[in-house]
C-alpha cells in the first residue's frame, strides 16, 4: 500500500489558523458589506434595490457556475476533476444562502420591476398579453423554486460527496455511481431554473424586451465566473503548499484551458445576441443595445468587449500562460471584475437611464453579497476534506500530465 | 499516439463498474492483429455486399447528375420554388448536409481537446463522412446559380466590370465559412491519415500500389522525430478546427436569422443550430458504423461502449435542440409580437403541422429513449432511433425554413409548397454522392485510425508489464481497479496533449 501513503502526502484539512484567518477576512467584508448595504437602504431605496440585485446575481451566477461545474465532470464521468470539483461543491454551497440574500429582491420587487408589476402596465395591453407569466405571485412562487432545485441539487451532491469520504472502502464507488446517475436529470433542472431565473430577475427589468438566447447567454457567464473562482482557489491551495499531488499545476492549466474556452464561448454567446439584433434593426429588440451604446453607458459595453474578452482571450492563449499562477490569476480576477460588470451592464441601464455612475451603494452591495458567500466557502473549507479522499478516480487524477 | 513497439501482448480485459469499458475488445487483439483488421479491409476481397451497394449508390448518383443536368438546361425553375416560398428542398438539403459534418469535426477535434480516448475508433470513417457531407451540400449553392459555369462569381474576383458580391450578406459568409471548413477538414484527414498510409504502403504487395500510396505517406517512416512533427500538427490542426465546428453553423444560422422574418429572426438559432448539427451528425455516423462494423466484424474495435458514448451525446445534443425550441416557443408567446405568435401557431396546427410533428417527434422524443441504458446497448433499437433522428433533422429545416415563409405578412400571398419530381430527385441523388464516395473510403483507405487505435491499447502503455502502476502511486490503493487504470490513463495518451 506504497502507493495509498504518497497520495495521502497531500494535507486534507485546511490547517486551522489558516481556516480562521480566511474565515475572518470574509467576515469582515460581509459584516461591512452588510452594515453599508443596510445603510444604502435608507439612504436612497431604488438605489439599493438595483445595485443589491447585481450583487445578489453576481454571487448566484458563480455559484450556478460551480454547480454545474460539479454536474458536468459527474456526466462525463472526468477522470483529472477530482479536487477542483470538491472546491466547486464548496462554491456551489452558496446557493442556499442565495434564498436568503433574494429576500431583499423580492421584498423591493416593485421597485425593480415596476414596469410590469404596477397597476399602469395592465393599461399596456402588450403587458397585458404578458400578464399569464409575469404576474406577482407567480414571480414569487417560481424564485422559490428555483432556489428549490438549486439549493437541492447543490446540497445533495455535497452531500454525497461528503459521506464518500467517511464511507468504508468497499462502498465508496457505489457513491460516485449515484452521482453520476443523479447528474444527467440534475442538469436538465439546471439549465431550465437557470434560464428562467435570468427572464424573471433580470429579463423582465424591462418587460418589453426579449431574447431566445439570454438564459445561455447568462449561463456563459456563470461557468466563466465561477471557472475564475475556481482556479483562485486552486492557486491559492497550492501556494499554502497545501495539494502538492491531486491539485497540481496540470489541473490548473485544464481549468486555465476551460477558463479559456468559456471566455470564447461567452463572447461567442454574446455576438450572437448582439449580432442578429443589430443586423434585423427591430425596434422592440435594438432598445436594449440602444440604451448600452450611447452616452456613458457605451464605454462600459466596449469595456466590457474588451475587458470579457479581448484581454482575457490574449492572456490565455498561450499554455505556458494558463500555466502561470500570476498570469492565470491576473486573468481569474480580472474576470471576476468583468462579470460583475456584465451584470452591473444588465441591470443598472434600468435605474441609471441617462448614463453610467458607480457609487458607494453599488460598491456596499456588491461587498455584502460577496462577503457572505466568502464566509460560506470559508465554513465549507474548514468543514471538508480539502479533496474527496476516497473517490475512485483520484489515481487517475493524480497521473494528470499536459503533455 | 505511442509507437512503442510491444507486439503480441495480450490485453487484459478489466471492466470497471463505474463506467470505464476496455476501449478494444477481445484477450488476443495485439497492435498486430488491429493492423491486419484495418489493413486487411482494404486489402482483401470485399465483402459481397460491397459491389451491389456501389453499384446502387452509383446509380443513385445518377439521378443526381440527371437531375443537376435538367436544372441547368431548364433553369432553377423547374425546382417547385415559387411565390411565397421561395426557398425549400434547396437549402434544406444543403443545411442538412453541412449539418451532418459536424459530427467528424466535433469528434476529431473537440473530443480530441477533452481527451476523450474512444473517439479513436470512430473519428476516421467520421472525418471521412464530415468531406462527403460537405461534398453533397456543396451541390446545392453550385447549381442553385443556375449559371453554374459562373459559379466563381460567388467569390470577390477582381473584374473590370466592378461587380461584387454582396460583403453584407451572410451568403457570402456562407462560402467563406464552407471552403475553409471543407480545406481544414480534409488537411486534418488527411494528416491523420499519412502514418496509416505508410502502413498500408509498407504491406502493398504491388508496386502501383507500393507507389501509390508512398507519394500519399509523404515518406513516412514512423521515427520519433516524424512522430513529434505529427502530433504537434494534430493538435494545431485540433485547435484550428474546434471554432469551425461553431462558426460554419452559426454562419449558415445567420442565413435565416438576419433576417426580420417571424420564425427565422431569433437569437438563439446560432448554438442552437450548432447543436442541432452535431446531433444530426452524430445520428449519421451510427447509422454508417453500425452497418460497417456489423460488415466488416470491427465489433471489438467499435464497441458497444462507443455505440453507447455517441447515444448518450446524441441525448445531450437532443435535448439541446429540444431546449431551443422550447425558448422559442415560449418567447414567441412572451414578446407579444402577433407576427411571431402567428408563425409558431401555424407551425404547429397550420397546414405543415404534419411536419411540424414528425420533427419533434424525431428529433425530441425519440433520442429521450436513450435515458435507458437497454436501449442505449441495443443495436437494432440504436440504428432505428439513429434513422428517425436522421428524418427528424431534416424536418426540422424543412419546418424552419418553409413555414416561415408560406404564411407571410399579406394573406392574399399565402401558399403551400410543394417539391417538383426535379426537387426530390436532387436531394436523393445527393444520398448517392454522399454513399458513393463513404463505400469508396471504406474500400481503399483505412476506415479505422490504426494508429491511434493502437495508442489507447494496454500495450502502448510503458507500463503495462509493472507489477506497479506508472508512478507507484495510487494504483494499490484501489485493488482491483489496478489493471483498468494502466490501459485507460495517462501515458498513451498523454502523447496527444
Amino acid at each position: 500500500m506504497s502507493s495509498a501513503a504518497t497520495i495521502e502526502k497531500d494535507v486534507q484539512r485546511l490547517p486551522e489558523e489558516q481556516g480562521k484567518k480566511l474565515f475572518g477576512t470574509a467576515a469582515t467584508i460581509a459584516a461591512l458589506g452588510l452594515a453599508g448595504s443596510a445603510a444604502a437602504f435608507f439612504v436612497d431605496k431604488q438605489r439599493f434595490a438595483h445595485s443589491w440585485l447585481v450583487g445578489f446575481y453576481f454571487l448566484t451566477t458563480i455559484g450556478l457556475g460551480a454547480l454545474f461545474f460539479v454536474l458536468i465532470q459527474h456526466l462525463t464521468r472526468a477522470g483529472w476533476s477530482v479536487a477542483p470539483r470538491r472546491h466547486m461543491e464548496w462554491v456551489s454551497g452558496v446557493l442556499p444562502f442565495c434564498a436568503l440574500l433574494f429576500v431583499p429582491v423580492a421584498a423591493l420587487a416593485h421597485d425593480l420591476y415596476h414596469h410590469w408589476m404596477s397597476a399602469e402596465a395592465m393599461k399596456d395591453p402588450i403587458l397585458k398579453g404578458k400578464s399569464g407569466y409575469l404576474n406577482v405571485p407567480f414571480f414569487y412562487g417560481r424564485s422559490v423554486l428555483y432556489f428549490v432545485i438549486w439549493a437541492g441539487i447543490a446540497f445533495w451532491f455535497a452531500k454525497q460527496s461528503a459521506d464518500q469520504d467517511a464511507a468504508k472502502k468497499g462502498d465508496t464507488r457505489a457513491f460516485t455511481g449515484r452521482m453520476q446517475g443523479a447528474a444527467a436529470p440534475a442538469i436538465l433542472l439546471f439549465a431550465l431554473s437557470l434560464t428562467f431565473a435570468a427572464f424573471d430577475w433580470i429579463m423582465s427589468l424591462d418587460p418589453h424586451w426579449f431574447s431566445t438566447i439570454f438564459g445561455v447567454y447568462i449561463f456563459a457567464g456563470s461557468v466563466t465566473s465561477s471557472l475564475a473562482v475556481l482556479a483562485i482557489i486552486n492557486i491559492n491551495l497550492q501556494k499554502q503548499g497545501l495539494l502538492k499531488r491531486v491539485s497540481t499545476i496540470e489541473h490548473r492549466h485544464d481549468i486555465g484551458k476551460l477558463l479559456f474556452g468559456f471566455i470564447v464561448f461567452w463572447a461567442y454567446i454574446g455576438f450572437s445576441q448582439f449580432f442578429l439584433i443589430w443586423y434585423a434593426n427591430i425596434p422592440e429588440e435594438t432598445i436594449f443595445f440602444k440604451r448600452r451604446l450611447v452616452g456613458e453607458w457605451q464605454y462600459v459595453s466596449y469595456g466590457l468587449l474588451l475587458g470579457h474578452f479581448v484581454l482575457p482571450f490574449l492572456m490565455l492563449l498561450s499554455r505556458h500562460t494558463k500555466r502561470s499562477v500570476t498570469v492565470l490569476r491576473a486573468a481569474a480576477v480580472i474576470m471576476l471584475v468583468m462579470h460583475y460588470i456584465d451584470i452591473y451592464w444588465l441591470v443598472m441601464p434600468s435605474l441609471d437611464v441617462n448614463g453610467a455612475h458607480f457609487t458607494w451603494v453599488d460598491l456596499v452591495c456588491l461587498l455584502g453579497p460577496v462577503g457572505v458567500g466568502m464566509v460560506v466557502v470559508a465554513k465549507r473549507m474548514q468543514s471538508s476534506n480539502l479533496y474527496p479522499i476516497n473517490d475512485p478516480r483520484l489515481p487517475e487524477a493524480v497521473k494528470l500530465q499536459n503533455l | 499516439m505511442s509507437v512503442v513497439v510491444r507486439d503480441e501482448t495480450a490485453i487484459e480485459l478489466q471492466k470497471d463498474e463505474i463506467g470505464r469499458a476496455p476501449l478494444i475488445l477481445g484477450d488476443k487483439q495485439t497492435f498486430s492483429t488491429v493492423t491486419d483488421t484495418v489493413a486487411g479491409m482494404t486489402e482483401k476481397k470485399p465483402p459481397k455486399a460491397w459491389p451491389l451497394l456501389l453499384g446502387l449508390a452509383f446509380s443513385v448518383l445518377m439521378i443526381l447528375g440527371a437531375s443537376l443536368t435538367r436544372l441547368v438546361g431548364w433553369g432553377t425553375g423547374t425546382w417547385g420554388l415559387n411565390h411565397p416560398v421561395g426557398w425549400a428542398w434547396d437549402i434544406t438539403g444543403f443545411v442538412f448536409w453541412i449539418g451532418i459534418g459536424h459530427a467528424g469535426t466535433l469528434i476529431s477535434a473537440i473530443l480530441f481537446l477533452f481527451r476523450q480516448k474512444w473517439r479513436t475508433s470512430i473519428n476516421r470513417a467520421a472525418e471521412a463522412m464530415t468531406i462527403f457531407a460537405v461534398m453533397a451540400a456543396g451541390v446545392y449553392p453550385a447549381f442553385h446559380v443556375g449559371r453554374v459555369w459562373l459559379l466563381y462569381w460567388v467569390f470577390p474576383v477582381p473584374n473590370q466590370m466592378q461587380v461584387w458580391p454582396n460583403f453584407k450578406s451572410p451568403l457570402l459568409w456562407d462560402v467563406f465559412a464552407v471552403s475553409t471548413y471543407m480545406t481544414v477538414s480534409i488537411l486534418f484527414w488527411y494528416v491523420g491519415l499519412v502514418p496509416d498510409l505508410a502502413t498500408l504502403r509498407d504491406r502493398a504487395t504491388t508496386k502501383t500500389k507500393q507507389m501509390v500510396l508512398g507519394i500519399f505517406a509523404l515518406g513516412w517512416r514512423g521515427s520519433h522525430r516524424h512522430w513529434l512533427n505529427y502530433e504537434k500538427a494534430y493538435l494545431i490542426l485540433a485547435g484550428l478546427s474546434t471554432p469551425l465546428v461553431l462558426s460554419v453553423h452559426t454562419i449558415v444560422s445567420f442565413d435565416f436569422a438576419v433576417s426580420v422574418i417571424p420564425g427565422w429572426h431569433t437569437t438563439i438559432f446560432p448554438p442552437y443550430f450548432v447543436a442541432g448539427a452535431v446531433f444530426s451528425g452524430f445520428a449519421m455516423v451510427m447509422t454508417l458504423m453500425i452497418i460497417v462494423r456489423k460488415v466488416y466484424n470491427l465489433q471489438h474495435i467499435v464497441t458497444i461502449r462507443h455505440l453507447e458514448n455517441m447515444n448518450k451525446i446524441m441525448l445531450a445534443t437532443g435535448s439541446m435542440v429540444g431546449y431551443a425550441y422550447a425558448m422559442e416557443f415560449f418567447i414567441a408567446w412572451y414578446s407579444g409580437n402577433p407576427y411571431e405568435k402567428f408563425t409558431f401557431i401555424n407551425r404547429a396546427f397550420g397546414p405543415y403541422s404534419w411536419a411540424y410533428w414528425t420533427m419533434v417527434s424525431c428529433n425530441v422524443i425519440s433520442p429521450q429513449f436513450f435515458w435507458f441504458k437497454k436501449i442505449r446497448t441495443s443495436i437494432p433499437i440504436m440504428f432505428v432511433l439513429t434513422i428517425f433522428i436522421n428524418i427528424g433533422m431534416w424536418f426540422e429545416r424543412f419546418v424552419i425554413i418553409v413555414t416561415s415563409l408560406h404564411r407571410d405578412f399579406v394573406p392574399s400571398s399565402w401558399g403551400y409548397f410543394r417539391p417538383t419530381i426535379i426537387d426530390i430527385s436532387t436531394f436523393v441523388g445527393t444520398f448517392g454522392l454522399f454513399f458513393f464516395m463513404f463505400l469508396l473510403f471504406i474500400r481503399f483507405l483505412p476506415a479505422i485510425a490504426i494508429g491511434e487505435v493502437k495508442g489507447v491499447m494496454p500495450a502502448a502503455d510503458p507500463h503495462a508489464h509493472d507489477d506497479h502502476g506508472p508512478e507507484g502511486d495510487g494504483h494499490d490503493a484501489h485493488g482491483s481497479d489496478d489493471k483498468h487504470d494502466k490501459h485507460d490513463d495517462g501515458d498513451a495518451e498523454a502523447a496527444h496533449g
